[in-house]
């Protein structure tokens, strides 16, 4: 036939267009992604919450925070300063500081033009309305041989504000400086922790770095063991490093374990070399799926290519589909084998796509990619095994062993003596009601931590480091808009207000808000009002021999000090913890961040920001748990829609009631992997709802296969079987994976094919006796 | 995760810790009272002998815009196992305390931790270094050099780090039997004169004394 000779032709044309393609696509390299935020909804209602999302992230995913830590301090600081030059010299971190080196003179400048500005509330409030009580604090202080000490000279600052801005700073965690040699320290543990901050070139999403810096800091971690010092890390760049390891590591023996399963089960069954090419369709579909995906999103996520590698099993269902057929077919052809399958294969290619590809229209982009990566994947198998395959096999006589046709008679036959015992009705109702009762002990949990499969080392590190030096960061912040700065400062006041009390109650460790840093032109305006008061009591500094005049031109300094805005007090060294929130002007107005620490009841929060205008409490983690849950409900519709899909598209080959019945199957199936789960107590997670979406999909062809009886029952049931090992080969060894979100995901497919297998035999049953 | 309050840190930082750390050079001080070598080794052993020392201060702060120091005086008592009671009289009154737990003043009959230094660990464990007789504590940010005889001495602490340098010139301190002086010299050109005098090792910790340390 003219068609057996320019379909492999045509084929092998398009197979080298694509493979070009993938060149092309990895000329930089690997197009890979490692990035978490890619895979969950990112559609942030609006562009300002997105960018301060990205503002309280980017460190997270490019500094890397290191205690150094040892019995002895001296050693802890030398080895932070050895650790703090290798690094540098890395040619890996943008900057690595173990010390500060503070520039002394910009920091009193700074503290020279805040003196009204950045005057705290409870200082301001004694000087406008105590101002005698005022005074004389400053004459005590300056006797004070212990806290007298301020950054600015007494002559430059005999009021003493600066002294007071100085010591209102907020206080946070518990590092210590070293004075001697600017070292921040932090004593716990019976020993002294160096504090050392890295911050990268790149950031996690990078694929080479996150790997580079964890090997560096394996590295140190030796060295710094053999002088007896500890090193514990936390970084963004860890975590990424330890999934791309973990990911390259499952994929390694998901799809290793896989397709040595799949080769040997050939090579048992079909007993001929040659028939190890069945493979050759599951490559093709890999790097169609590989192709497809990167064309369509520019970039594949590892997670993608861990679940896709299970695509395997699925892929080689393609040839087993007529390989199988020697078991009846005899003499078996592989072109005339392909042509009596054909139409089973394109309907079985049809309905897993419409599977597949319902993940798409769910709203995590991660099962977007997994739907495109597979339904490409799954069209590269089905042309490769209806194009390629048949004339690879050509001339290959198959005389399979006999063994598993008995094994698929036996099980046959073991359905038939049940049968005769319990007839299909009450095998029905006692299904149903295991069932129900499995769905009655079924829990749902949705947690964007599921899909993280974090390693406990590294996070017993970091919650070291949080006790260690009491820096707690959360995830949660609070965006404050307003329609100018006067507003916004006044409206983080009012948060503020309510944070305090937060804090006073042991509910938060502290936050980080503007109006800590500047105080509202209003507030700047009566305090230099408050100022023309002062001469009636300056008294005590005159008697001390502070020259009138002297303290006169000061006065006349800081009323001629200009409002500071926020822009102002950002500019200088002491406004470094504060420079991230402000998120400056909009189209709106203009909008500003307030950090939190050490927060242990999230839920009291979003009460903070209840009837205050312009205050949004942004929780990421929050908000991606509550899509998590609203995403189940509408998987569950697109099941539904993607069967009503196949069911239509059934009814051609087999009437109304057969494609209802075969349908029906693997709905009943996927009910019976749901009350497993709930026998078994495994939670209900959204990974497991599309895992059972996805079996819909490809047990619809087990009973095709059983309902078309194509040479016999035993024949249809050793294909469905084959297909079924395969397909569990690569989807079961999912259920290992540490990604709790993967590995539920593999646990789901594992049982909806177990059960799809069991009842695909029902699906034949009619096609002889039609009701 | 990121500590990014390093300035403010500094300053919040300083406004207390860098004049305790000049109280700590006043301290090693007052136990020097019976060198006899002009080693440091042999005058670190020294620190640790006196239980109790009682005695007056004058302290004068000279401010390089004012025409004259500002003078205040008052007594102090170093107990070994306590710590330091500094107790200013004229021209205004007030008790301070130096123990291991930080710096303290008294409010009214009360004792109140200063807010942000009750946690500074750092300058306290020097603090304790000198009290136990250990200047390699105080050798680590300073260099100190040792002048003299054993009737008449003078140790000069040079600060080591950038960091002290941009805020002292250097520590004076002159003894004979007894410490007599200590003369912190700022970089921003103002200094501190603490005279001690009537020294005295021989008197046990008061009642009050106790209670003061004991609260």
């Amino acid at each position: 036939m003219p068609s057996e000779r320019w379909l492999p032709r045509g084929f092998l044309i398009l197979l080298l267009a694509v493979l070009a393609l993938a060149a092309w696509q990895w000329r930089h390299g690997a197009p890979l992604s490692a990035n978490l935020m890619e895979l969950v909804p990112g559609e942030s209602p609006d562009a300002l919450e997105l960018s301060a999302e990205q503002r309280m992230q980017e460190p997270l995913n490019r500094e890397m925070l290191v205690l150094v830590g040892s019995a002895d301090r001296q050693q802890a600081i030398a080895t932070a300063r050895q650790l703090g030059e290798v690094w540098q010299a890395s040619g890996l971190f943008e900057k690595v500081q173990w010390n500060l080196q503070a520039d002394l003179p910009a920091l009193r400048q700074q503290l020279l033009r805040g003196r009204l500005a950045m005057l705290a509330e409870a200082d301001r409030t004694q000087l406008i309305q105590h101002p005698d009580a005022f005074i004389q604090q400053r004459v005590q202080s300056l006797f004070d041989p212990f806290t007298g000490f301020s950054l600015v000279p007494s002559q430059d600052d005999w009021l003493g504000l600066t002294g007071r801005i100085q010591n209102s700073q907020p206080a946070r965690g518990s590092v210590q400086l070293d004075i001697g040699s600017g070292a921040l320290i932090a004593d716990a543990d019976g020993k002294s922790w160096v504090l050392l901050r890295a911050r990268t070139l790149g950031n996690a999403f990078d694929m080479q770095l996150p790997l580079q810096v964890a090997g560096l800091l394996e590295q140190s971690r030796q060295q710094a063991a053999s002088h007896d010092v500890q090193l514990l890390a936390a970084s963004g760049l860890l975590y990424a490093a330890s999934g791309q390891q973990q990911a390259s590591r499952e994929i390694t023996w998901v799809g290793g374990g896989a397709t040595l399963g799949i080769l040997l089960l050939l090579l048992l069954a079909f007993r001929r070399w040659r028939v190890l090419l069945a493979f050759v369709p599951v490559l093709v579909g890999m790097l169609f799926g590989a192709v497809a995906c990167v064309a369509w999103f520019g970039s594949m996520h590892v997670m993608t290519l861990v679940l896709g590698s299970s695509l395997i099993g699925v892929a080689v269902d393609y040839p087993l589909h007529y390989l199988s057929k020697s078991w009846s077919l005899k003499p078996w052809r592989s072109w005339p084998a392909l042509r009596l399958t054909l139409p089973g294969l394109s309907l079985s290619l049809a309905t897993s796509c419409i599977g597949y590809l319902a993940l798409a229209f769910t709203p995590f982009p991660a099962l977007t990619q997994i739907a495109i990566f597979s339904a490409a994947g799954l069209v590269g198998a089905y042309l490769s095994a209806v194009c390629l395959l048949p004339a690879l096999l050509k001339g290959v006589e198959l005389r399979p062993a006999q063994w598993p046709l008995s094994i698929a008679q036996t099980l046959l036959d073991i359905r038939e003596a049940l049968l005769r015992k319990i007839p299909t009705p009450a095998l029905l109702a006692l299904l149903l009601a295991f069932c129900a009762a499995g769905l009655w002990q079924l829990t749902s949990k949705n947690d964007i931590r599921q899909w993280v499969g974090a390693p406990p080392q590294l996070m017993a590190e970091a919650q070291a480091i949080a006790r260690i030096t009491g820096y707690q960061p959360t995830s949660q912040f609070f965006l404050v808009r307003a329609d100018n700065q006067q507003q916004l400062l006044e409206r983080q006041a009012a948060l503020s207000e309510r944070l305090d009390q937060l804090v006073n109650m042991g509910k938060l460790q502290g936050y980080l808000a503007l109006n800590q840093l500047v105080n509202q032109p209003g507030a700047q305006q009566q305090l230099r009002a408050a100022l023309d008061q002062l001469p009636h009591h300056w008294q005590p500094l005159l008697e001390l021999g502070v020259s009138e005049a002297a303290l006169q031109n000061e006065l006349a300094q800081l009323q001629a000090l200009p409002e500071q805005q926020i822009d102002d007090a950002l500019s200088g060294p002491l406004a470094e913890p504060w420079r991230p929130l402000w998120l400056g002007n909009n189209p709106e107005g203009v909008a500003a961040m307030v950090s939190l620490q050490g927060l242990n009841n999230a839920s009291l929060l979003r009460v903070q920001a209840q009837d205050l205008p312009g205050v949004q409490l942004v929780d990421r983690l929050g908000d991606l748990n509550r899509v998590f849950a609203a995403t189940q409900i509408s998987a569950a519709e697109l099941k539904l829609l993607s069967c009503v899909l196949i069911v239509l598209l059934l009814i051609a080959p087999f009437g109304f009631r057969g494609a209802l019945r075969i349908v029906a199957l693997p709905l009943l199936a996927a009910l019976c992997s749901l009350a497993s789960l709930g026998w078994l107590g495994q939670p209900l997670t959204l990974f497991s709802l599309f895992g059972l979406l996805l079996v819909t999909a490809i047990s619809v062809d087990y009973a095709i296969l059983m309902r078309e009886q194509i040479g016999g029952a035993a024949v249809s049931l050793l294909g469905t079987l084959l297909a079924a090992l395969t397909t569990w080969l690569s989807f079961g060894l999912l259920a290992v994976s540490s990604t709790p979100a993967v590995s539920n995901f593999g646990l789901s497919v594992s049982l909806g094919l177990a059960f799809s297998f069991i009842l695909a035999p029902w699906a034949g049953k009619q096609e002889h006796k039609p009701c | 995760m990121s500590p990014k309050s390093c300035s403010s840190e500094l300053a919040r930082e300083m406004s207390g810790r860098f004049k305790k750390l000049a109280a700590t050079g006043f301290v090693l001080m007052f136990l020097c009272s019976s060198a006899q070598a002009f080693d440091l080794q042999q005058l670190s052993t020294q620190l640790a002998r006196p239980q109790v020392i009682h005695g007056d201060f004058i302290q004068e702060k000279h401010l390089r815009a004012l025409p004259k120091p500002l003078i205040s005086t008052g007594t102090f008592v170093l107990a070994k196992d306590h710590g330091l009671l500094w107790q200013l009289k004229t021209p205004l009154q007030q008790d301070y305390r130096i123990t291991a737990q930080g710096i303290a003043r008294r409010n009214a009959s009360e004792w109140q931790m200063l807010p942000g230094k009750s946690a500074g660990a750092e300058q306290n464990r020097l603090f304790l270094a000198v009290l136990q007789g250990d200047s390699s504590g105080l050798q680590r940010d300073f260099e100190l050099q040792l002048q003299g005889e054993a009737s008449h001495w003078q140790l000069t602490l040079t600060p080591r780090s950038v960091l002290l340098k941009q805020i002292f010139t250097r520590i004076n301190i002159d003894g004979g039997e007894l410490v007599q002086r200590i003369e912190l010299q700022e970089t921003q050109g103002d200094s501190t004169l603490l005279k001690l005098q009537n020294s005295v090792s021989n008197q046990p910790l008061s009642d009050a004394e106790q209670h003061d340390f004991a609260q």
